[in-house]
């Protein structure tokens, strides 16, 4: 079942966008992340693969913010954002799609949309006006939210409430939601799970499509579909970075084969 | 002196025992159902009452002991059927469905009582060889209490063992620790939760018989007790044995010496305790790792069937039927349906600053009545001292309650779900008993006869002293004041629904659907939530301080919890989330109270009782009904109308 998209070249630039430097996070006893120093460029594709447990998740959650660290720093586009809160990362351009489909599914498609490029939007507005100013009244917002709905092709369902919509447009709403946020990294969090191949062909069509310029943080356990689309692969186990290089390197690497790759792949 | 202090904490001791075996049923119950039972208080009075019934007949020698064993297993056995029918079928929704369907548990049981026996306290016999004295270190002492200490004491002891030595007590344990893992290990958990509810009401009862045989009983004392049993188990961690033990025992303690030593804090110091234990440490004492609300969103009302145009017609028709109401005085009806409506009104308005916090942002303000008071009494206060200008004194109203609701908020917005309904509850416990106490609000009487004018600088008309004449009618006094009351339910709401169209508005109900994806689209969402706070706290204020601009008084029951909880009845009856919902069900809850008293004087137990059925079968209110039935009704009949309770349609949700 392979998915074929031909793999776009992004021109990385040689320009760290994200770095983490001996990050640790433990739980009790346990430790999920153990002294990750982990480095994306700018305009990179990046995958994050590795066995359950990993520390996949709980990685994205460091950089994101829903965790507070335990040791270690995060740097962003150059500044340290260790401690800033969820909110600030995003709105410094972290964005983050969920592993559930985790959109506002009682408000309308439109909506959805247009919460996220308002928080982008912030300084079209004074106080006041954020407090009586009808939100359909702001230009350059419902703009920026209109256009948006039609690169993700959801234009003609706006008005619906989006837990109206069947799974695959919901993804796809979900990221339109994260595109409003104008981010520069966009933290994906196995954005085609419990897809058919045809949704997730479909899926990946789209984060190829409308966002060209952000740099992509994937985690996914579709190893076919990570060999076909990273620029970059970081292979993690036990909390701690494995192997990491281009999928041709990965696939050679003895390690990974061992550990992991081995028993993936029948 | 030794003496003295040694009657004291035996005092204490005996009150902390009764504390400890209310607390212990109420924490191990949210410890393992997470439900938050205001009715327990009610048990406890239940028990108390139960064993006079028993006592009268069989005598106050062995018929205590009799009641003592007999009275708690019928209570025991009434806590069991409240589990498994009305508290089962709300497992799974959002916790805080479980504190409405609790209150309106209080209503319907506390109005049973009254049915059933007389108002007023009667004193409990208690065997004769127990009220003699005894020498405990040179003072002497009441066997009595003893006995309470010994025999509540035995009590705690006994359920401790069975928690800590029993098939049943492991799996307690287990699953106040997580209840999910238990379920995995295959127990079927949701079987015991029957009897722990029963076990706690038990228990309950226990502490409502032996309290009673030392002070009185009365049917108030289950409301009165509730809140400091709440309070301990705060103390003491939620679903922490041990911590309810101790906070109990300490509680005790520290109210009985500081009764005698510092009067003025009595009633303070354990809310203060709670405040500060929520904002410092808020799994308490003992308690693990904060709780976390499992799921379930809050249900919001739903209007749907009628399109826009026509609910502007409606609302802007509904808006002119109440703009006659003043007119048919003398015709039609007498001067009392105005000053209901203008009751109405105000309790809309209070009822509509509610949802605006509870619908939209998913924050239960179980102490909302606070705001209401300090609107209240800060207009009187005012008119009485300051300015007699209705204006001044209302605006001063409503930025004091705006500025109460910035500080509540501030400390208390980031903690979440119960705690937050908790610590809301605690802050207007808190104000309700300084302003009991205080010179300046005239204590437990509260102040009465202030009157106002309308302008500013002693410029303005006093409404008694104006007429406009509409044809044979003469508006004046009160029937002005209505329009004043509707103006300010209408301005309150335009403001609110514009809010919610805005930026603002819009983050608001973001926060609602999923407070963390809002997070992740770069929202502080406590901020928003303060905002909303504080713009509900200031349109609470204004609904109190247009009361006590009407009525000229203002007293401490302005603030009580009950009052709190009847708000939050009428925003559920009506239905949250909707603005004009709550409105609805202000309506609703005073037409309730107006026909039935004129039936009975039991109203409550109606109430209640719908009340309760609302939680559980119709959780989305009235402005829900239509949308649900529309299903049921097959063509040409109008979804409008009103149905029944008995209504097929009605369980549409259960």
């Amino acid at each position: 079942m392979a998915v074929e998209t031909p793999r776009q070249e992004r021109d990385a630039d040689g320009d760290a966008i994200l770095r983490t430097d001996g990050l640790v996070k433990q739980f009790g006893q346990f430790t999920a992340t153990d002294r990750v120093d982990l480095e994306v460029e700018r305009g990179e594709f990046r995958s994050i693969i590795g066995p359950n447990g990993a520390g996949k998740t709980t990685l994205f959650n460091l950089i994101s913010g829903a965790l507070p660290v335990t040791d270690g720093s995060i740097y962003f586009a150059g500044e340290e954002i260790t401690d800033l809160s969820p909110p600030e990362r995003v709105r410094r351009g972290i964005g983050r799609s969920f592993q559930i489909s985790n959109v506002f599914g009682g408000l309308s498609v439109r909506e959805n949309v247009r919460l996220a490029s308002q928080a982008v939007h912030d300084d079209e507005y004074t106080f006041l006006e954020s407090l009586f100013k009808p939100t359909d009244r702001y230009e350059t917002m419902n703009a920026d939210a209109e256009r948006i709905l039609e690169q993700i092709g959801l234009a003609d369902v706006a008005d619906e409430q989006a837990e109206a919509l069947a799974y695959g447009d919901r993804r796809r709403l979900e990221i339109g939601v994260v595109l409003a946020t104008d981010p520069d990294l966009v933290l994906f969090d196995e954005p085609t799970a419990g897809m058919s191949v045809e949704e997730t062909q479909a899926t990946i069509d789209l984060i190829e499509e409308v966002l060209v310029d952000q740099t992509l943080l994937l985690i996914e356990h579709d190893i076919e579909l990570v060999m076909n689309l990273s620029d970059r692969i970081t292979v993690l186990n036990r909390g701690d970075i494995l192997a990491e290089g281009t999928p041709e390197e990965i696939a050679e690497n003895q390690d990974v084969q061992d550990a992991y790759l081995g028993g993936m792949i029948e | 002196m030794l003496g003295g202090l040694i009657q004291q904490l035996l005092d204490g001791l005996t009150i902390g025992v009764v504390y400890v075996l209310l607390a212990a049923g109420l924490s191990v119950i949210f410890g393992v159902m997470h439900v938050i039972n205001f009715a327990h208080g009610e048990l406890f009075a239940l028990g108390a009452y139960f064993a006079l019934a028993l006592i009268g007949p069989l005598g106050g020698g062995t018929g205590f002991f009799v009641a003592l064993l007999v009275a708690p297993l019928l209570v025991g056995v009434i806590g069991v059927l409240i589990e498994r029918f009305t508290v089962r079928p709300l497992y799974g929704r959002n916790p805080l469905y479980h504190i409405l369907l609790t209150f309106g548990l209080v209503l319907v049981i506390n109005d049973l009582i009254y049915v059933g026996w007389e108002p007023g306290s009667v004193s409990m016999p208690i065997p004769e060889f127990l009220r003699a004295t005894v020498d405990v270190l040179g003072a002497s002492y009441a066997l009595y209490n003893l006995f309470i200490i010994a025999f509540g004491g035995a009590m705690a002891f006994g359920v401790w063992a069975l928690l800590e030595y029993t098939k049943f007590g492991l799996i307690v344990r287990a699953g106040s620790q997580d209840r999910q893992m238990v379920r995995n290990l295959g127990i079927d958990i949701d079987r015991y939760y029957s009897l722990v509810f029963g076990m706690g009401a038990a228990l309950a009862a226990v502490a409502g018989i032996v309290l009673g045989g030392y002070q009185t009983v009365s049917p108030e004392m289950g409301t009165s007790i509730i809140i400091p049993a709440f309070v301990i188990v705060v103390l003491g961690g939620l679903g922490s044995f041990k911590g309810a033990v101790v906070a109990g025992l300490l509680v005790g303690i520290i109210q009985t010496v500081l009764r005698t030593h510092v009067p003025i804090l009595e009633g303070l110091v354990i809310f203060l305790l709670m405040i500060g234990i929520l904002l410092i440490r808020p799994q308490g004492l003992f308690g693990s790792e904060a709780h976390d609300d499992d799921g379930g969103e809050l249900l919001t009302g739903t209007g749907g069937v009628l399109d826009s145009q026509t609910r502007t017609r409606l609302a802007i028709a509904m808006v002119g039927l109440l703009a006659l109401v003043p007119l048919g005085v003398g015709t039609l009806y007498s001067p009392y349906v105005v000053s209901l409506v203008i009751e109405i009104l105000i309790w809309g308005l209070f009822a509509l600053s509610l949802d605006f916090v509870m619908g939209y942002t998913g924050l239960v303000s179980l102490g909302h009545a606070l705001f209401y008071g300090t609107g209240a009494y800060a207009v009187a206060i005012v008119l009485l001292n300051v300015s007699q200008s209705a204006f001044v004194a209302i605006a001063l109203a409503v930025l004091v309650s705006a500025g109460i609701a910035w500080f509540v908020g501030f400390l208390s917005i980031r903690v979440s779900g119960v705690y937050f309904a908790m610590i809301t509850l605690g802050f207007a416990e808190l104000f309700y008993n300084v302003v009991s106490r205080l010179e300046i609000t005239n204590g437990s009487d509260g102040l009465f006869g202030a009157s106002a004018y309308y302008g500013v600088a002693g410029v303005g008309v006093d409404l008694d002293s104006i007429a406009i004449f509409l044809g044979s009618v003469a508006l004046t006094g009160q029937m002005l004041f209505y329009y004043v009351a509707l103006a300010a339910l209408l301005g309150a709401f335009l403001l609110t629904r514009r809010m919610l169209q805005s930026p603002f508005g819009s983050v608001l109900k973001s926060i609602r659907e999923n407070e963390q994806r809002a997070t992740f689209l770069g929202y502080e969402t406590t901020v928003y939530k303060r905002r909303a706070f504080v713009v509900s706290g200031a349109l609470a204020g204004l609904a109190g301080g247009l009361f006590t601009l009407n009525t000229g008084y203002a007293t401490p029951s302005f603030a009580h919890w009950l009052h709190s909880g009847e708000v939050i009845v009428m925003v559920i009856l009506g239905g949250m989330g909707t603005l004009y919902g709550p409105i609805l069900g202000s309506f609703v809850f005073f037409g309730l109270e107006d026909v039935l008293t004129d039936f009975t004087a039991r109203w409550r137990l109606v109430l209640g009782t719908v009340f309760v059925l609302f939680v559980i079968f119709l959780p989305q209110g009235l402005v829900s009904l239509p949308s649900q039935l529309v299903p049921y009704l097959s063509g040409g009949s109008s979804p409008e109308t009103e149905p029944t309770p008995e209504d097929p349609g009605f369980g549409g949700d259960g």
